[in-house]
Order: C-alpha cells, then structure tokens, then sequence
C-alpha cells in the first residue's frame, strides 16, 4: 500500500514544475558549493604544504645564531585540514589555520581569510554546509506544505481516506515520496562529495568516510526531521497557505533568528573581553605578574643558581645563567598564558554549551556544530590544535634556552649552528579522532535526536487528528 | 459502462427482509447548538438504491461522512456491512466506495493514473492497465482522454473518473453525494443506468440529492430529511414523480 503512496507522490512531484526548478537550482548550488569547496581545500592543502616547506626551510637556514635569537626567529605552525572541511570551513575562517611560534608569546592564530573579505564576500561565501543546513529545508518545506492541507483543500483528502487507507500509511508513505524527491538531488551530491573524499583525503580513506558516513546520518535526520515537522504542520493547519506560512517562519527562526540570537545569548550569559582588553590584560601581567604568579626577580634568580652550584659568581656557573633565567621566565609567562588563555578557552566552551542547549529550539544550532566537528572545522578542534601548537612552541623555548644553558658559560657569547635547528622536530599535530568528535559532541546528537523523535510523533498525532475537509 | 455484470435486481421487499449492508441506529451529530444530524435510523439493504432528499444543511453529506467516519458520532452507532465504523474505521472504508459532489483528482497525474492509485488503495493493486482503462471509458470517459493529465479535464470528465474509482473498488456499498453534479443529461442518465446495473449485483447505495425526477427514477426508497431529521421515508414504487414533488414541498414549507 505504502509503495502506492510513495510512487504517486515522487511521480506528483517530478512532474510539477515547481520542484523541478527548485530542485535544479538547489542540486546546482549543491554541486557548486561542493566543487568550489574542494578547490579551495585542495588549493589551501598545496599551499599549507608549500608554507611548511618553506618555514622549515627558513628554521634550518637561519645560520649561526644564539639559541634564544633562533627562538625569537621564531616558526610558523599549520593546522592540516581534515578532508572534510570541503564540505564545511566550519570557523576556520574567522580563527584562521597558521600560528607564529616566538619566544615569550602565545601569539593569536593568522590567515583568517574573513579578516581581509569584504562584507559582500562574507555574505556571500556559499558553503556546502549552508545549502544543506538552509536551501535543503526550505526544500523540504516547499514539498511538504501541501502534504495534507493541500489535499484537504483541493477536497482529494476524503477521496484518499475514503478508500480505506490508513492514516499512519498516508504519512509514512508521503514522507517517502519526499525522500524519493530529495534523494535526486542528495544522492549525486553524495556520490560526488564521497568520491572527493576519497581523492582528497591525505590520511587513510576510510577515516574520512567514516566521518563523512556520520556527516551524511546528521544531514538525513535533520532533513528528515523537517520532513516530520512539515508534514504535522500540513496536517494541522486550515489551509495550505497557513501551513507555508508558519513552515517558512519556523525556517526563518531556525535559518536566520536563532544563529545570530544562541551566539549574543550565549556570549551575554558567558561574556569574554575583547581584543583589545585580553591583549591589555596579558601585557599588564605578563609586565608585573599577578596574585600568586610573580615575575622572576633576575638578582634573585641569581642568587639562588649560586647558592645552589655553592659558587660565588656567575662566571664560574657550570651552566649559562642567562639561559636558565630566560626558561624561567619562559614559564612565568606560560602559567600567564595558561591563566588568560585557559580561561579564555573555558569561556568559550561554556558559550559553545549554551548553543549547543540553544538547538533545542533550532535543531539548524546542533546540525551546525556536528557538521563543524566532523568537518574538523569547530573551535574544540582549533583549541585542540592551538594547544599542541603551544606544547610544541613551550618545547621548542626550552631546547632552545636549555642548549644555551647547557653548552655556554655566563657571560659568554654563544651561537648555535644548523646541526641544533635540524634537531628540533617539526610539529606532528594527530587530529582528535571520530570518537573524540562524537564524544564532545553528545549534547548535539542528542538534541538532534530528540527533534527527529518530537517531528516524527507530532507528526504522528496531528495526522491521527487532521480533519478531513 | 459494459463492464458491470447484469443480474435481476431482487424485489423491495426481498431487500427488506435482508440484513442492511448500511445501517445507522439513533445515529446524532451536534455542532454546538446546532443538531446537523438527529435520532437518525436508516437502514439500506443489498440492491437498494436510498435516495436522501432535503435542502441544503439538511444533514446529508453529515450522514454520509458519518458513514465514511469522517465525523464521530454525538450519539448512535453506524454500521457498514456488520461492522461498527467507530470501532472498525479502516474495515468499514474499505467496503465502501464513495463519490463526492465535487471529485477530486491529482492534477499532475493521467485519468489512468489517478484510477490506479485510488483503485490500489482501495485494495485493487493488481488491476491491469486494459482493465483500468475499461472502467474509465465504461464510466463514460472518453478513450483519447483516459491518458491525459486531469489538469485538462473538464468538471464532468474528473467526475466520471470518480465513478470510475467507485466502480473499481467493487465494494459492497456505494455512498454518493450529489454525484451527477457537473454531469449532462446524457452522462447522468448514464450513470443512472450504472446504478441500477450495480443494484443488479447486490451493491447497497446511499444517495445524497437535490434531484427528485432522478431519485424517483433511480431510487428504490426515498428518504427525505430536514433540520438533520429524517422526516418520511417511502418506497418508489409506491409514489409517482408528482407525489413526490408535493410530499418534498410539504416537509419544506412545514
């Protein structure tokens, strides 16, 4: 009975105009954004490669120099991309991909390709995610409306029930010929966004597929949870221009209003200090220290190193003091940064937890953050890099003072030659995994799970009680 | 219409005598103040062909969506062919067959199409296209129309279509409301000529109408409502066209 329903409404629905150019204009944007994605990641892949080259070719080449100069010389850091971000760039960006590793400083991420766009161009940057998370639902929308008002207003709803078909059936094989209709469109994307994955991917193939398989499960239960909400909404409204009325103003809500309302909620629930004042509030403590975090004292630090080696004067150190005070003051700065950016990092977790909670009332906000994580495009996962950019910028600091400590005398001048650069390893960052992904992530999933669940038993009830005509 | 088989219709009283394939017993539906539907008791048997008479509002197409399950009862019970429609509402559909006054069909799909999807709902998935087409052109559908899309129907071609779909169903029961709505003269004698080939092979029919000549022509009963009663109710046999007429104006003017 079902596949009746199924094939009488994919049929209807093909043959109407109106979807076919839709559903062009949708799939076509699709493909686009998916092609020009992939460009782009490939481009920012070649280019990632080359600047690495070229960074660690400027570490090694840098000559005979003191250790610490090396380390003020300083080192890009570049955060590889995943081969899903073709599909979303996720905040990428706004945090950009490279960070500049120097002594005494945790410097902000660069290559923030948002900071030199022009507005039109913000606006304008249509992603793969941004069809599937926007013009998709509205697609969806656009099929659904008339489900069931539009078969009570066109008086062919009576006629259907009267044959002695159930409601359940009507519902479940009417959101069937929806998926039958959107499948032209998401099955090619499909098709092509696996086979980019495959090309694309740098690490084993299968590790992308896995994520672009769990993508692809968020994507079906989000259209598919607009399917449900469509179809309880044509159910329950008088007519069918009531029904695209509150469908569209619940895409506006879930689209346009809640994105930009769950980030200024989120940001006044858990606000952080701008740009200006964390860079001021670094300064100031990194200049004087703070309660329980004091600036080492250079006389005392001296002091202390002879009382320590039982010698009275620098000179006759077995170490180079200079080398040691500058790791000393390596990590007072350290636990400054750990104070500031830990903090930092903590307020934006707490803010991503309110918007993460905030899609109980857009599922688009849960749709998004899983789409960015898997995508490897999320601010846990720009954290998670930072971090083992600072571990490794922390590391490099301390070979670099720690030869100068170890190999110089007080005093003496120093310089270290290729042999010390070509020791220090370049960064091995490993991306957090799938599970890692899907760990952090559970609220999302579960939200999202939730709204699948809620569209589908409203559904359910409003077609039980949909009236006949 | 040669596809329906011919059979003696059986005598109005034979039809009395048997069990009702439709039957309403004190059968009530209020809107509010407003009673749509009152104490209604209505009994149409195998080969009985029950026109409804009564103005507009006067409870008909309430009784026959009460029939449909469309509506829930405020008192009383229908039954279709033995089963209780509140309890039973997927069952007692699919023993009926039903044209409304206005059909309705898909207008993206073929006079064929829209005959086979009803027709697979109704229970008849396994009807073959020549077969399909057969019922189309016996409701009087033109052949060259069967495969064109509804959308370049006229008001009488969807109509026939809808006949068509009743036909189809092969169900015991036949509910009609205002089915020769949008028909000519020639189609709706047509039709009336269907009926009585239907009533031939036991199928029970309630008809809603405003049409006397045809529901005495037609009918074999004649019940005629007003203010959701049914106020008298009488053989065709029994009454002339004019009787008729005068007993309708009579409860009209009450």
């Amino acid at each position: 009975m079902i596949k009746h329903i199924v094939r009488k409404e994919f049929t209807d629905m093909v043959r109407d105009g109106r979807f076919r150019w839709c559903a062009a204009l949708v799939g076509a944007l699709l493909l686009v954004s998916l092609g020009h994605g992939w460009i782009q990641a490939r481009q920012a892949q070649e280019e990632l490669a080359a600047a690495q080259a070229t960074a660690r070719d400027h570490w090694e080449s840098q000559g005979e120099k003191n250790p610490h100069s090396a380390a003020h010389y300083g080192i890009y850091a570049f955060k590889p991309r995943l081969a899903l971000s073709f599909v979303d760039e996720g905040v990428d960006p706004y945090t950009g991909t490279s960070v500049w590793l120097e002594a005494h400083r945790q410097n902000e991420f660069l290559m923030r390709p948002a900071q030199d766009a022009t507005a039109a161009q913000r606006v304008g940057a249509l992603t793969a995610a941004q069809v599937l998370q926007n013009l998709v639902p509205l697609l969806v929308i656009l099929l659904t409306f008339g489900a069931l008002a539009g078969e009570r207003e066109q008086g062919t709803l009576r006629q259907l029930l009267a044959t002695g078909i159930g409601r359940r059936e009507l519902a479940v094989g009417k959101a069937m010929g929806v998926a039958g209709a959107l499948a032209l469109l998401l099955v090619p994307a499909a098709v092509v966004g696996a086979a980019a994955l495959v090309i694309g991917s740098s690490g084993p193939a299968a590790s992308s597929l896995a994520r672009g398989a769990v993508l692809a499960g968020v994507y079906l239960a989000y259209f598919a949870a607009f399917v449900g909400l469509g179809l309880a909404v044509s159910a329950w409204a008088r007519s069918a221009r009531t029904a695209l009325v509150v469908l569209v103003g619940v895409w506006v809500v879930n689209g346009l209003v809640a994105p930009r309302a769950a980030v200024d909620l989120s940001k006044w629930i858990h606000p952080t200090p701008s740009a200006v004042e964390f860079a001021q509030t670094l300064e100031r403590e990194m200049a004087a220290g703070v309660e329980g975090i004091s600036r080492p004292d250079r006389a005392a630090f001296g002091q202390r190193l002879l009382a320590e080696f039982g010698v009275e004067r620098a000179e006759d150190l077995p170490v180079n003091e200079v080398g040691l005070y500058l790791q000393e003051s390596e990590e007072f700065g350290n636990r400054i940064f750990d104070r500031n950016y830990g903090a930092l990092w903590d307020t934006f977790e707490r803010q991503g937890l309110v918007h993460e909670a905030l899609a109980v009332a857009a599922p688009l906000l849960a749709v998004r953050t899983l789409s960015m994580g898997l995508a490897g495009t999320d601010v846990e996962q720009h954290r998670h890099f930072a971090t083992a950019a600072e571990t490794y910028r922390r590391d490099l600091m301390r070979q670099m003072n720690g030869d100068l400590a170890e190999n110089s005398r007080t005093g003496e001048l120093y310089t270290a030659g290729p042999e010390l650069w070509a020791e220090v390893p370049p960064l091995q960052y490993d991306a957090p995994t799938l599970g890692w992904v899907l760990e952090n992530r559970l609220l999302s999933l579960l939200v999202l799970g939730l709204w699948l669940v809620g569209a589908v038993l409203l559904a359910a009830r409003r077609v039980r009680l949909a009236e006949v005509a | 219409m040669s596809e329906v088989m011919t059979m003696d219709a059986p005598s109005a009283s034979a039809v009395a005598a048997s069990a009702p394939v439709l039957e309403a017993r004190g059968l009530s539906k209020r809107y509010g103040d407003v009673e749509a539907v009152s104490s209604l008791d209505l009994r149409v048997g195998p080969s009985e062909i029950y026109c409804l008479l009564g103005p507009n509002g006067a409870g008909k197409t309430t009784t026959i969506h009460l029939f449909l399950g469309f509506l829930e009862p405020t008192a009383g019970s229908v039954r279709v062919m033995g089963l209780d429609v509140a309890a039973e509402p997927l069952e007692s559909k699919r023993r009926l067959a039903y044209v409304p006054e206005q059909v309705m069909l898909y207008r993206n799909l073929s006079g064929l199409e829209n005959l086979e999807y009803f027709a697979a709902l109704g229970g008849r998935g396994s009807l073959a296209p020549d077969r399909l087409t057969d019922i189309l052109v016996g409701a009087g559908l033109p052949p060259d129309a069967v495969g064109q899309r509804v959308s370049e129907y006229s008001k009488g071609m969807r109509q026939k279509v809808g006949i068509a779909i009743a036909i189809a169903k092969e169900a015991g029961a036949l509910l009609l409301d205002e089915p020769t709505s949008g028909l000519d003269p020639k189609a709706s004698n047509e039709f009336s000529e269907l009926l009585e080939r239907l009533r031939g092979r036991g199928v029970a029919v309630l008809m809603a109408t405003h049409d006397l000549f045809r529901a005495k022509e037609t009918g074999t009963r004649v019940g005629i409502m007003r203010h959701g009663r049914l106020v008298n109710e009488m053989s065709t046999d029994e009454i002339g066209h004019a009787d008729l007429e005068r007993i309708y104006l009579e409860h009209m003017h009450e």
